[in-house]
């Protein structure tokens, strides 16, 4: 009996060490990918209106040089939201 | 042995070519994959509640175990509310992770390392997202364009860079399901490929990196469906609870 506790014990010292490494190192990798997609997302979309706009409006380049600058603060401002939320949790 | 690392990414069509119009809908090894992964996912589910005991036995406390991880993640992130797309979420995760693993099969096919395929996945979802929100809140949904306490001057802008913000939702979460399986699967082949072409030499060294890869690949797989479900409970979230 007091071998398995022994044991037991031994164990625990183990187990909620390794466990919190894990989902720690897993969620910063998330993390990283998370904010490098939103980054980079807005900015192709954003650069998608303004092509589009372009093409409809026939005012090449203008509107799609306007949208991209407006694509990376909204990318920016994504990820700064998106690490806030991350931060609160 | 082909030594392209994208030749695995090929899609071919296998049986008859059927064809509707000018659309080519004929069974690919895309398609059939997605049949596996669909049958895994109900055979484990339908073996593993067939013989409902008190005390689970092993199948049945994965299947367990898989709901509760579910159930959790949508009330941590969802709040009570968004307790009725349970199923959608639920279904969402396990075919993502199920096509990832099955993807990890040597020869097999990853069908989320194609765009159209998440695309599909993440536009349905944003679809669906913005008709609940019209929904639960009519007209009024629109205000999630319109952050309070911005000075009138800057309102046009703030406005177009929130809609942009939101219509770039379905591609992040499309892109980073795509590229995280794609780029996976062509380092394992890449280095697959320097094992062979340095031979019993130098092919040691690679060798070891595939091994290594292959365990982060999981990782990797596990972690995208992850992601990608509890984005979706987090734009679930904003269409159902309106705050700003």
């Amino acid at each position: 009996m007091k071998d398995i506790k022994d044991l037991s014990k031994k164990l625990e010292k183990f187990i909620p060490k390794d466990k919190k490494e894990v989902t720690k190192n897993t969620s910063s990798l998330g993390i990283a990918m998370r904010l490098s997609s939103e980054l980079v997302a807005a900015v192709f979309v954003a650069s998608g209106i303004g092509y589009y706009l372009d093409k409809w409006l026939e005012t090449k380049p203008f509107l799609l040089i306007v949208f991209f600058f407006l694509g990376a603060i909204t990318g920016i401002l994504n990820v700064v939201r998106t690490s806030k939320m991350i931060n609160k949790d | 042995m082909a030594t392209n690392p994208m030749t695995q990414f090929e899609v071919y069509s296998i049986g008859p070519k059927i064809q509707i119009g000018n659309i080519d809908i004929s069974f690919t090894n895309s398609s059939l994959f997605m049949v596996i992964t669909v049958a895994l996912i109900s055979i484990f589910f339908i073996l593993s509640t067939q013989k409902k005991s008190l005390i689970p036995g092993k199948m049945q406390l994965l299947a367990e175990m898989i709901y509760e991880f579910v159930a959790k993640m949508i009330s941590d992130t969802a709040g009570k509310d968004a307790r009725p797309y349970f199923p959608f979420i639920l279904s969402l995760f396990l075919f993502v992770l199920v096509a990832n693993m099955v993807g990890m099969i040597p020869y097999s096919f990853t069908v989320t390392s194609h765009i159209i395929v998440t695309f599909a996945l993440a536009f349905f979802i944003f679809i669906g997202v913005t008709i609940i929100g019209f929904i639960k809140h009519g007209i009024s949904y629109l205000k999630l364009f319109v952050p309070s306490g911005v000075p009138a001057v800057l309102l046009p802008l703030i406005v177009v860079i929130e809609i942009i913000s939101y219509l770039s939702r379905p591609i992040s979460l499309s892109v980073r399901l795509f590229a995280n399986m794609m780029a996976g699967h062509t380092m394992l082949k890449v280095f697959g490929g320097f094992v062979v072409s340095l031979g019993i030499l130098g092919g040691w060294l690679p060798l070891g990196f595939s091994v290594a890869l292959t365990g982060l690949e999981i990782l990797v797989a596990f972690l995208q469906a992850y992601v990608f479900a509890i984005l979706t409970c987090i734009y679930l979230n904003d269409a159902l609870h309106l705050h700003h």
